[in-house]
C-alpha cells in the first residue's frame, strides 16, 4: 500500500492544510496543533504577540451565558491573508475546542480550552471564501467566517493532478498526527514514571486520539528490517495491541492498552508498568521516522478511511478497543476525524468525479458528528462521556445506524479515484 | 397466540398460489440443491422419491416435500407473495427505521430498488457482482446465496406507521384503518422488539437463501433506513393446503383451521374497496413476538397442556373429537356437566365461532434466541397474520390475552403492525401508486 520514497518530509500540519495552495500557514506558535496538558497555560502564545506586525485578527470567544456555553467572533469578515485566531474559554465549562473548517478540512485548531487558561492563538493565511469556525458543545457549533478578497484558484491540471496533490497533504497529515502523538506519549510516559495514577490516566487519553486518526495506514507500520509477519517490528501491534488480538505469545501484550489494563484495572502504576511505558515511548519514536517518508495513491486514502469507519464499527461502537478505561468515544472521534481528513484530501478531486457521492459524503460526515457531539462532556477524560457498558447497551444501535452508511459510502470511493487515474 | 379459527383445509378448494416449477416429489429428508441433482443424477432422485434406501420411520406424505428449484414470480402477482404462498420453511424477519436524512424522493427510491432487488433474489440470482472485475470495488452481492437454488423465496415488504405521517406528505393517503396497535391485553412488550418503519419478511425452503435476501436488501438500504429488530423464524408454524399441519414449540399442531379457500381470502385477508384505492389487493401485517417459557411448559403435564390448548397433543383433535379435522364442538359437556373445551382454552377463545366467525391468516414461524440470561431456552414463537382489517386481530388476541390459559406459559414481547401493498407489475415498484 505504501511506499518509500528516498526524500523525507516533515511539514507541520498547517503546512499540509496549506499545501493545495488555498490556505498557507505563516506562523504557528509551538502549540498550535498541540493537546499538551498542563503545559497549555504556560506555553500558549498570547493574543498580543501573535497578533501583531499588521497580521488581522479574529478573536474567538467561548462564554457561558446565563447556562448556555456560546461561541463567538468577533467579526465574522476578515480580509484575505495572513489572520490570527485568539480564542478565549472565559467560563464555557463545555467547550474544548475550536476548529477553523473549509470545505471538511481542518485548516486550524485549538484543543484543550478549559475556563480561565490563557487565551491561545493560531495564525494562517488565508484566501478569500467562506469558512467555518466549529465550537464543538456550543449552543450553535458553527459560525460563519467571510474571508473577503481574492478566492482561491480552483484546483487545476486534471483529476488525477488534483488527487495526486490531495495525497501528499494527507500524507503530511499523518506525520503531523504521529508527531502529535510522540510528544503526547512522551507526556504519558513522564506520568507513568511519576507514579501518580491519575495524572497518567489524563495522559492516556490525550495521547489515544492522535493514534487513532493515523491509524488508516498501520499496514506501513513496520519497522525497516523487519518482515512483515513479525510482530516484533509490527509497530501498530507493539504500540496498539489489545487483549482480544492473538497475543502473540513471542513478543507479549504490549503498548497502550497493556498500560490501560494497569492504570484502570489494577488501578496502579507497577515496575512493569514503567516498563511498558518505556518501550511505548520507544516505538513511538520509531514510528516518527517510519512514518515520514511514506506515499500514498488516491485509493490508499479512500480505503484508509473506510478502514477508519471499520474501526470505528468493529472495535468502538462495541466497546473493545478500551476494555478497561472506556474512553472508546474518544478513540471513535479520532478514527472520525482521520477518514474525514483522509476524505477531505480527495475531495476536491473526487467533487470532479462524482460530484452527488461528495454531497452524500457530506451529510454523512456531518450526521456522524452532529452524533458524536451528544457525547461530549469537557469533564470527562479526552472530552468524551465514559462509554459504559449501560450507554453502549442504549446507545450502541444509533451509533451504528449513522456510521453503516457513511462506511457503505466510503467503499465506493476508491473504485471512482482509482477509474480516474 | 393464534386464532383458531379456521375451517379445515379442504384440498381442491386451495386459494394459495402454487409455486412455479411443479414439486418433484423430493422427500423432506432428501432435499437436495440443484448441485446435488446434477452429481447424484437419478439414483439419488427415486431413492430420495420412494423412501428406499433411506432410514425413514414411515414413507413420506407427498404433501411433506421440498424442492429447491422452486421460484415465484415477484411481478404482476396482484398480490405479494408470502401471505397466500405454501409456508416454505424457514423466514427472516426484519424491520427497519427510516434515517433522519431520510426523505419522500429518498423512500421511493429504497422501495424501487428493493423492488427490483425481491425479484432478482426470487428468480435466484445475485444483487449485482459477487466479484466485480474491479478490485477495490466492494462486491454488489454479499455472495452466500451464489449457486443456492431459488427455494421458493418470497419477499414481503411491508411499510409502517411512520410512512403516514406528516414528514413524507403522504398523510393524505393513510387507509382510515391503518394504524399503530394499541395497548393489547397481555403486552409485555419489549421496545428493542417493538415497532419499525418498514418490514422485510423473507420466507423460503433454505434459510441461507433467506438471510441472504434481507442481508442485501438491508444494505441497499443503509443510507435511508437502519435495521431495528429481526428475527430468524424455523419450522414454519402453519401449514397450507395439502401440507400437514406443523408444530410450534409447544409441541402443538398449529393452523389446523387456517384460511385456506379463495373465498375466505377474499373475505378475510385481501383488502378491497378501501379508502385508499393503491392498498386494494394488500393486505394488514400483523406480527407479535412471542416468547414460550419452554422449561415450565416441558414439566406441565399432558392433560392440562391439552386443557390449556383445548386439543389432543398427538394427533391435534380438539378435545371433542379423535381426529385432526373434527370441528370442535364447543358446547359439549362431560359426565359431569363441565365443558369438555374448557372455555378458556386457546382454541375456544380463539375460534370463528366464538368470534362472529371473524378468520385470521395465520403464517407464524418458531423462533429461537438461543439462551437468556437466565440460562433458559430464549425461543418462542414469531406470529405473523394477515388479515384486511387490523380490528380482527386486536379484537382476538384482547380476548387471549384477558383470558387464554397459555398465558402462563407465553409473553408477547415484540409487536408491530404493516400495510402490505399489492404486488406491482413489472417496470413499477412496491406503492409506487402511493406516491402520485
Amino acid at each position: 500500500m505504501v511506499k518509500y520514497p528516498s526524500e523525507t518530509r516533515s511539514l507541520s500540519r498547517s503546512f499540509w492544510l496549506a499545501a493545495p495552495a488555498a490556505v498557507a500557514a505563516v506562523a504557528l506558535s509551538a502549540t498550535a496543533c498541540g493537546s499538551s496538558t498542563g503545559a497549555a497555560k504556560s506555553t500558549a502564545s498570547s493574543a498580543s504577540t501573535s497578533a501583531g506586525n499588521g497580521v488581522n485578527a479574529v478573536n474567538v470567544t467561548l462564554a457561558n451565558d446565563a447556562g448556555n456555553d456560546a461561541c463567538s467572533l468577533d467579526s465574522a469578515k476578515v480580509p484575505a491573508g495572513p489572520v490570527t485566531f485568539t480564542v478565549t474559554n472565559s467560563s464555557a465549562p463545555g467547550i474544548t475546542e475550536v476548529e477553523l473548517l473549509k470545505d471538511q478540512r481542518i485548516v486550524g485548531e485549538k484543543e484543550n480550552l478549559a475556563p480561565g487558561l490563557d487565551p491561545v492563538s493560531f495564525t494562517v493565511t488565508l484566501d478569500g471564501g467562506a469558512y467555518k469556525i466549529y465550537c464543538p458543545g456550543a449552543g450553535s457549533e458553527y459560525l460563519d467566517l467571510t474571508v473577503t478578497g481574492q478566492a482561491p484558484t480552483a484546483p487545476t491540471g486534471t483529476v488525477q493532478t488534483i488527487l495526486s496533490q490531495g495525497t501528499r497533504d494527507y500524507s503530511a497529515y499523518v506525520v503531523d498526527q504521529v508527531n502529535q502523538l510522540n510528544t503526547t506519549v512522551k507526556a504519558l510516559g513522564a506520568a507513568v514514571q511519576s507514579g501518580n495514577v491519575e495524572a497518567a490516566k489524563t495522559a492516556y487519553a490525550k495521547a489515544r486520539p492522535f493514534y487513532e486518526r493515523a491509524e488508516s495506514s498501520v499496514e506501513g507500520f513496520v519497522i525497516p528490517g523487519f518482515a512483515v509477519d513479525d510482530n516484533a517490528g509490527n509497530l501498530d501491534y507493539l504500540i496498539d495491541m489489545r487483549e482480544s488480538t492473538p497475543v502473540d505469545d513471542k513478543v507479549g501484550w504490549k503498548g497502550f492498552h497493556a498500560i490501560e489494563r494497569d492504570l484502570w484495572q489494577g488501578n496502579a502504576i507497577a515496575p512493569a508498568t514503567k516498563a511498558l511505558s518505556t518501550e511505548l515511548v520507544g516505538n513511538v519514536g520509531k514510528l516518527v521516522g517510519v512514518v515520514a517518508p511514506l506515499q500514498y495513491k488516491p485509493e490508499d486514502l479512500a480505503n484508509g478511511a473506510a478502514d477508519l469507519i471499520e474501526e470505528v464499527q468493529n472495535t468502538k461502537i462495541n466497546g473493545e478497543e478500551e476494555a478497561f478505561s472506556h474512553i472508546d468515544l474518544v478513540d471513535f472521534a479520532g478514527n472520525v476525524e482521520g477518514a474525514q481528513q483522509a476524505y477531505a484530501s480527495l475531495r476536491p478531486g473526487l467533487q470532479k468525479i462524482d460530484a452527488n457521492l461528495v454531497t452524500q459524503l457530506d451529510q454523512q460526515f456531518q450526521a456522524v458528528l452532529t452524533s458524536l457531539d451528544g457525547y461530549r462532556d469537557a469533564a470527562a477524560l479526552g472530552d468524551y462521556r465514559v462509554y459504559r457498558p449501560q450507554v453502549r447497551a442504549a446507545d450502541a444501535a444509533k451509533l451504528t445506524a449513522v456510521i453503516q452508511p457513511l462506511h457503505e459510502s466510503l467503499s465506493t470511493v476508491a473504485q471512482k479515484v482509482v477509474s480516474a487515474t | 397466540m393464534n386464532a383458531d379459527g379456521n375451517t379445515p383445509v379442504e384440498p381442491g378448494t386451495s386459494g394459495e398460489a402454487a409455486p412455479h416449477a411443479a414439486s418433484s416429489g423430493v422427500s423432506r429428508r432428501g432435499v437436495l440443491s440443484g448441485a446435488l441433482w446434477a452429481g447424484l443424477g437419478g439414483a439419488a432422485l427415486g431413492a430420495a422419491a420412494g423412501g428406499a434406501g433411506m432410514a425413514m420411520a414411515s414413507s413420506p406424505k407427498v404433501d411433506d416435500v421440498v424442492d429447491l428449484h422452486g421460484s415465484y414470480p415477484f411481478y404482476g402477482q396482484g398480490h405479494q407473495g408470502g401471505v397466500d404462498t405454501p409456508p416454505q420453511r424457514h423466514s427472516v424477519f426484519m424491520t427497519f427505521r427510516f434515517a433522519d436524512s431520510a426523505t419522500r424522493s429518498s423512500v421511493q427510491t429504497l422501495l424501487a430498488r428493493w423492488s427490483a432487488a425481491a425479484a432478482v433474489l426470487q428468480h435466484g440470482t445475485p444483487v449485482g457482482s459477487v466479484q466485480p472485475g474491479v478490485e477495490v470495488q466492494p462486491p454488489g452481492d454479499t455472495g452466500e446465496a451464489f449457486g443456492l437454488s431459488p427455494a421458493s423465496l418470497t419477499v414481503t415488504i411491508g411499510l409502517g406507521p411512520a410512512v403516514f405521517g406528516e414528514r413524507f406528505g403522504l398523510a393524505s393517503h393513510k387507509p382510515a384503518l391503518f394504524s399503530p396497535l394499541p395497548p393489547l391485553n397481555g403486552d409485555t412488550l419489549d421496545p428493542k422488539f417493538t415497532g419499525g418503519d418498514l418490514s422485510v419478511q423473507a420466507c423460503a425452503d433454505d434459510p441461507q437463501v433467506c438471510y441472504h435476501a434481507v442481508r442485501n436488501l438491508a444494505r441497499l438500504g443503509r443510507s435511508i433506513v437502519a435495521p431495528s429488530w429481526a428475527v430468524l423464524g424455523f419450522g414454519r408454524a402453519s401449514a397450507g393446503p395439502g401440507q400437514q399441519t406443523p408444530r410450534n414449540l409447544l409441541g402443538f399442531k398449529d393452523g389446523t383451521r387456517n384460511i385456506a379457500t379463495s373465498d375466505e381470502y377474499s373475505r378475510y385477508v385481501w383488502i378491497s374497496g378501501s379508502d385508499q384505492p393503491w392498498m386494494n389487493g394488500g393486505t394488514y401485517q400483523v406480527v407479535r413476538k412471542i416468547r414460550t417459557l419452554l422449561e415450565t411448559w416441558d414439566t406441565d403435564r399432558v392433560g392440562n397442556q391439552q386443557q390449556i390448548i383445548g386439543r389432543h397433543k398427538q394427533e391435534g383433535s380438539p378435545l371433542t373429537g379423535s381426529a385432526e379435522l373434527d370441528t370442535p364442538d364447543f358446547a359439549a359437556r362431560d359426565g359431569a356437566g363441565d365443558p369438555v373445551i374448557d372455555p378458556l382454552s386457546h382454541v375456544a377463545l380463539a375460534a370463528r365461532e366464538n368470534n362472529d366467525g371473524i378468520m385470521i391468516r395465520r403464517r407464524s414461524y418458531n423462533y429461537t434466541d438461543g439462551l437468556d440470561a437466565d440460562g433458559q431456552l430464549n425461543a418462542g414463537l414469531l406470529f405473523i397474520s394477515y388479515q384486511n382489517d387490523p380490528q380482527h386481530f386486536i379484537r382476538i388476541q384482547n380476548r387471549l390475552g384477558a383470558h387464554d390459559l397459555l398465558n402462563e406459559y407465553i409473553r408477547h414481547i415484540g409487536s408491530a403492525i404493516f400495510a402490505i401493498p399489492p404486488a406491482p407489475e413489472e417496470g413499477h415498484y412496491i406503492a409506487q401508486s402511493l406516491f402520485t
